[in-house]
């Protein structure tokens, strides 16, 4: 058994059905028995991470020449010797099977959408025409942070976003509001660090003014939900609620790079 | 294949269209004169005018890298042959310099074929970059003239200038050749850099005649590209080296050749990864600078319509650091005394697919709705924080430092230290090893724990921590094997024939990868000639998708492979073989002590 | 070496295809230039039909159903013998002309389903601004019929400048008769009552026997709680928003009468 184990051919099969099984199952199941959030892994990533862990095997087992040719011999033996012929013959026999039943599946048409790959982050256009007013995003700060008092642009905010936003996006800003699965993609959860904390306040100002409908090709405008709400609310109103957004969640948003060179 | 049958017709259509098109550019003055305001573009057929021009633009760049980058090697080859004992390396470098003189014209005409394509494609564009940057065109042409005539001087006067200070000369004249190109290409970059990031004062109603010229070229992103250039070319340089020793190698049919061009291939191969582990640096500080220019274009460039680009070059450059590593695995083989450490090259394997694993992880999936339904958006809840540039850049160190170690094992194969503290400066080595992988590791985390401005610090911290352990352990290394027994000699040309298809691999993917990345660089100005100041209006204004531009890189590494093929066969015909038998002494262990010290500039 | 040559060739091109393929397998996403639509002004119908050609193709997302012709109807091309939608659309619906029926179409997809598909297609008013949605009519006209927008239906249309706070939801009627709130809020495009109806969703006929008051609420407020067996099929296509539509009063309506239908 062990010198089984120890063959190379054996041991790239391993290798890949143990990776097969930690792709496909084990970074779905295994991390929420630890409290960790996780799911299923999309068929394409999970196609790249095998096509790349077949690649490190082969390089594995063809980098000393001892390793390599014992790896071949059992495939030249089965591609020879007279005593194979079975397994020979079942190989000749599967090997097409697979080919057809992979172009089958490929070409057999479905009723599915298509995939499509939408970038969650797309890049905001320079300028924005906020009802008649051109607006330009570089550069751009809240302007309600250097007037007035926080606390009043918090409590207005506030105001602002349980009368429109809190639908959709939740009373506790994580995106599970009362409508919130009925959309594909679901709306924006504020709490997740990947969201609000990544994004210049100026950005979340064109997301708020120019809803799902403004968004460029790459964020796949015709998949979002969100009102532009330019047509609703009034500049300051977007303002105080971009600041109770940060201020609710704790989060701060990105600021400009301030270094050298500066933005034109 | 036969070189001279497969070749032969693009060629003649070469010289064909080239004849034409000098015909063209007669006849086209003087129709253009009345129709100049009408005509902003010309077309051109199956491509049209925009293909036309990437393919020209880009087939002459590939060989104006390989054209710069081969001199500043064989410069060094020479001086490593002048200043050292072995007479190989002044061999090696004469048999690089001849393959520049045939891919020199070849330059020339594609640079030839570039500029009527401009002016007779975008006349309206043409007219407006010569009205800018018409005297640096003029002195453009008068530095390819001298480079072109110390290149001639370089490579006709070896023989004759071979002895005592006379050698000297020639080194010298090797240097203002490189002084020459360097000049020249940093010339050629002001151009495109404007394009990119023209200064901030200049506005779409600037006249192009009241721009001066050196605020022009010395633009934000001039010097950034002008040194990523430079490094690149010599990545690129050493790796068409090592694929021209690989073909030699396979096609040889001695014992004798096969060693040479085994060991040539090494050295090609050697300059191109240590080249290419700086490359990350350069590539970063342009990156940065586009950021602080314009945050629009940063955000298109990373994270927009070309976000997915990424992954294709984290996925190119995984195969660049397998294809290396494995190179020199397989090359142990040939190396007495490397059998003890051929149990860690599996452990180097384990950490290199894994980086490539965390690298290539996008961090927007493509996922169909069912996917999408159960990750909560096209973000994976758990993978998505492999998406991120933390998790990337702490991959890419990591296998930066897994690729320095495949190396150093390599060179440690055969030698046994004789100094006393040899075993106490290993122990300082590994420790070095160690604590540079916890910094990396430990900023990656800490990473996610701070705000976007602060994370982008951090990858200077990873950077600078693999740096000094890089260079600490290689002087370490240097000092501990001065005078060190050896285990025996390297076996030169005893190397399987799946090695030398590594070094190919590596070469082609070189080359595509620097067709990916210039339709990056280019690809970022989006529907503008030069950004925010010249709009283009021709019908090919649109930027591609990802699989139009890489067919269109296909075509163009397909046209500069088949014409390298064949400057490399016209080199053999000059010469059968350089092949010179090493003295007998010394010889086997002078090719990695003297490449220790090249290699120490990293 | 014949061989060797030919291995040589192999790795090259397998190397250079396999990226290839790769970057053509992933979707393709290209950058567009941003055209400026003035829509409000004196605009052409010339300029509302390539405005509209660029909406289908684009942004719109029309192309993802229409023309694969297994979700939903062909415009562009021949549909059964009836010609291509600008053809065809006069004849769609009895007193209803082209530019109405298309308009309707797009702004209350459900109120007409061509018969053989489902009800799926999204309230286009929802991505789409007023003036994109007539480019959008004039656009489909244009495609085997004379295209009738003009300025005046896109002047018409646009928004009245806000102010202040408007109401997010669209204004609603006030009556509380439950079967006219059916008509209104075009349950019965898929499903049954009495005379009136289609058989695409469980008929409501007898709804009240087998199903309480809280299901009731519970499916008109969130549809894909449960599915009804046999249904499976049509799941997620009941729109989710009768909550924001429906007063608590017209849901309470509705409800109770639903549940009075033994």
């Amino acid at each position: 058994m062990k010198s089984r184990l120890s063959h190379p051919f054996v041991q790239a099969l391993l290798i890949l059905a143990v990776a097969y099984l930690l792709f496909r199952f084990g970074i779905a199941y295994i991390p929420p028995l630890l409290g960790v959030k996780s799911a299923p892994v999309p068929h394409t990533v999970l196609l790249q991470y095998m096509l790349t862990v077949a690649v490190g095997v082969l390089l594995y087992v063809s980098a000393t020449e001892d390793r390599w040719r014992a790896f071949k011999a059992p495939i030249q033996r089965v591609l020879v010797d007279p005593s194979q012929r079975l397994y020979r013959l079942a190989l000749l026999v599967t090997v097409p099977l697979l080919a057809g039943f992979i172009t089958y599946r490929q070409v057999r048409p479905s009723v599915e959408a298509p995939p499509n790959l939408r970038s969650i982050h797309p890049a905001p256009p320079s300028t924005i025409t906020f009802r008649g007013k051109t607006m330009t995003l570089a550069g751009l700060e809240n302007p309600l942070r250097k007037e007035g008092n926080l606390r009043d642009h918090v409590e207005e905010g506030r105001r602002v976003y349980y009368q429109n936003c809190v639908a959709c996006h939740g009373d506790q800003l994580n995106g599970k509001g009362h409508f919130a699965h009925g959309f594909n993609p679901p709306p924006a959860d504020f709490t997740d660090n990947g969201t609000i904390p990544q994004l210049t306040e100026s950005f979340v100002f064109w997301r708020i003014a120019k809803g799902g409908r403004g968004l460029p090709k790459e964020g796949t405008p015709w998949n979002s939900a969100m009102p532009a709400w330019e047509d609703f609310l009034t500049e300051r109103e977007i303002w105080a609620v971009i600041i109770f957004l940060y201020d609710q969640t704790g989060w701060t948003p990105r600021t400009w790079d301030t270094a050298e060179g500066g933005a034109r | 294949m036969t070189p001279e049958s497969r070749v032969s017709f693009p060629r003649l259509a070469g010289f064909g269209g080239l004849v034409l098109l000098m015909l063209g550019a007669v006849a086209v003055p003087a129709f253009a004169q009345q129709a100049a305001a009408a005509r902003d573009y010309g077309n051109f057929p199956l491509v049209g005018g925009r293909g036309a021009i990437w393919i020209a633009a880009e087939v002459h760049l590939m060989f104006a890298a390989f054209v710069l980058g081969v001199p500043l090697f064989a410069v060094t080859v020479e001086a490593i042959g002048i200043f050292g004992t072995d007479k190989r390396y002044d061999k090696l470098a004469k048999e690089f310099t001849r393959l520049l003189l045939i891919a020199y014209s070849a330059t020339a005409i594609w640079g030839a074929i570039l500029v009527f394509f401009l002016s007779t494609l975008y006349p309206k564009f043409w007219t407006y970059m010569s009205t800018i940057f018409h005297v640096s065109m003029w002195v453009y042409v008068g530095l390819f003239f001298f480079e072109s005539f110390t290149l001639y001087l370089y490579y006709y006067g070896w023989e004759s200038l071979k002895d005592g200070i006379r050698k000297k000369i020639h080194l010298g004249l090797g240097v203002l050749l490189n002084l020459w190109g360097t000049a020249v290409m940093f010339i050629a970059d002001s151009w495109l850099s404007y394009m990119m990031s023209p200064p901030p004062q200049v506005s779409t109603d600037t006249a192009p005649e009241t721009i001066r010229l050196w605020s022009a070229m010395a633009n934000a992103t001039w010097m950034p590209i002008n040194i990523h250039r430079l490094i690149a070319n010599v990545v690129f340089g050493g790796s068409i080296v090592g694929a021209y020793a690989a073909y030699r190698f396979l096609a040889a049919r001695t014992d004798e050749e096969r060693a040479h061009y085994d060991w040539m291939g090494y050295v090609g191969n050697f300059i191109a990864i240590s080249s290419l582990l700086i490359l990350p640096f350069a590539g970063y500080w342009l990156g940065r600078e586009i950021y602080q220019y314009d945050q629009g274009m940063g955000i298109t460039m990373m994270g927009g319509f070309m976000s997915w680009l990424w992954i294709i070059q984290a996925f190119l450059i995984g195969v660049l650091f397998l294809a290396g590593n494995y190179y020199l695995w397989v090359g142990m083989a040939r190396i007495p005394g490397a059998e003890r450490f051929t149990p860690y090259t599996r452990w180097i394997l384990g950490v290199l697919v894994l980086g490539v694993l965390v690298w290539s992880t996008p961090h927007t999936m493509i996922a169909s709705r069912a996917e999408q339904a159960a990750m909560g958006g096209s973000h994976h809840p758990l993978l998505g924080f492999l998406g991120v540039m933390s998790a990337k850049n702490t991959a890419v160190n990591l296998m930066i430092l897994s690729t320095f170690l495949s190396y150093l094992l390599y060179r440690r194969a055969n030698k046994r230290p004789s100094v006393s503290w040899a075993r106490a400066a290993t122990r300082v080595q590994a420790a070095l090893f160690a604590i540079s992988a916890a910094i990396v590791i430990f900023f990656g985390v800490y990473g996610y724990f701070v705000t976007a401005i602060v994370r982008i610090g951090f990858s200077v911290y990873q950077v600078l921590s693999v740096i000094v352990t890089i260079v600490t352990v290689l002087v370490l290394d240097v000092l501990m094997l001065r005078g060190a027994e050896s285990r025996g000699a390297i076996r030169w040309g005893q190397m399987p024939a799946r090695s030398q298809y590594a070094l190919l691999v590596l070469a082609v993917t070189f080359t595509w990868l620097m067709g990916l990345m210039g339709f990056a660089r280019s690809g970022i100005r989006q529907h503008w000639h030069v950004w925010n100041v010249m709009r283009d209006t021709s019908p090919w204004a649109a930027t591609p998708a990802l699989g139009y531009a890489s067919k269109m890189i296909s075509v163009c590494v397909l046209i500069f492979l088949a014409l390298i093929a064949i400057v490399f066969w016209l080199g053999g015909l000059v010469e059968k073989s350089t092949y010179a038998p090493p003295a007998a002494a010394g010889a086997e262990r002078a090719p990695e002590r003297e490449l220790a010290i090249a290699g120490g500039a990293d | 070496m014949g061989a060797t040559n030919l291995r040589i060739a192999a790795v090259v091109l397998g190397t250079i295809g396999l990226y290839t393929v790769v970057c053509n397998a992933i979707p393709q996403v290209e950058s567009e230039v941003p055209r400026e639509m003035n829509l409000s002004g004196d605009v052409t119908p010339e300029q509302l039909v390539s405005a509209g050609e660029e909406l289908f193709n684009g942004a719109g997302g029309c192309t993802a159903c229409h023309g694969l012709g297994t979700r939903a109807p062909n415009l562009l091309t021949d549909e059964h013998g009836q010609g291509t939608i600008g053809a065809r659309c006069g004849t769609r619906k009895p007193g209803m002309t082209c530019k109405d029926y298309l308009h309707e179409s797009l702004v209350k997809p459900t109120a007409y389903v061509v018969p053989g598909y489902q009800p799926i297609m999204p309230d286009m008013s929802r991505t789409l601004s007023p003036a994109q949605i007539w480019a959008l009519v004039a656009f489909l006209e244009s495609q085997g019929g004379e295209v009738t927008v003009s300025a005046a239906d896109v002047k018409a249309a646009a928004p009245a400048p806000a102010q202040g706070v408007a109401p997010a939801a669209p204004a609603r009627s006030a009556t509380t008769d439950p079967v006219a709130l059916l008509r209104e809020n075009t349950c019965l495009t898929c499903h049954h009552l009495g005379s009136e109806g289609t058989t695409i969703a469980p008929p409501l006929d007898h709804i009240g026997a087998t199903r309480t008051a809280d299901y009731i609420r519970r499916s008109i407020l969130d549809p894909n709680a449960d599915t009804a067996k046999g249904y499976e099929k049509v799941a997620g296509i009941m729109p989710k928003d009768f909550g924001e539509r429906l007063s608590a009063a017209q849901l309470e309506a509705l409800v109770r009468y639903l549940a009075s239908r033994k």
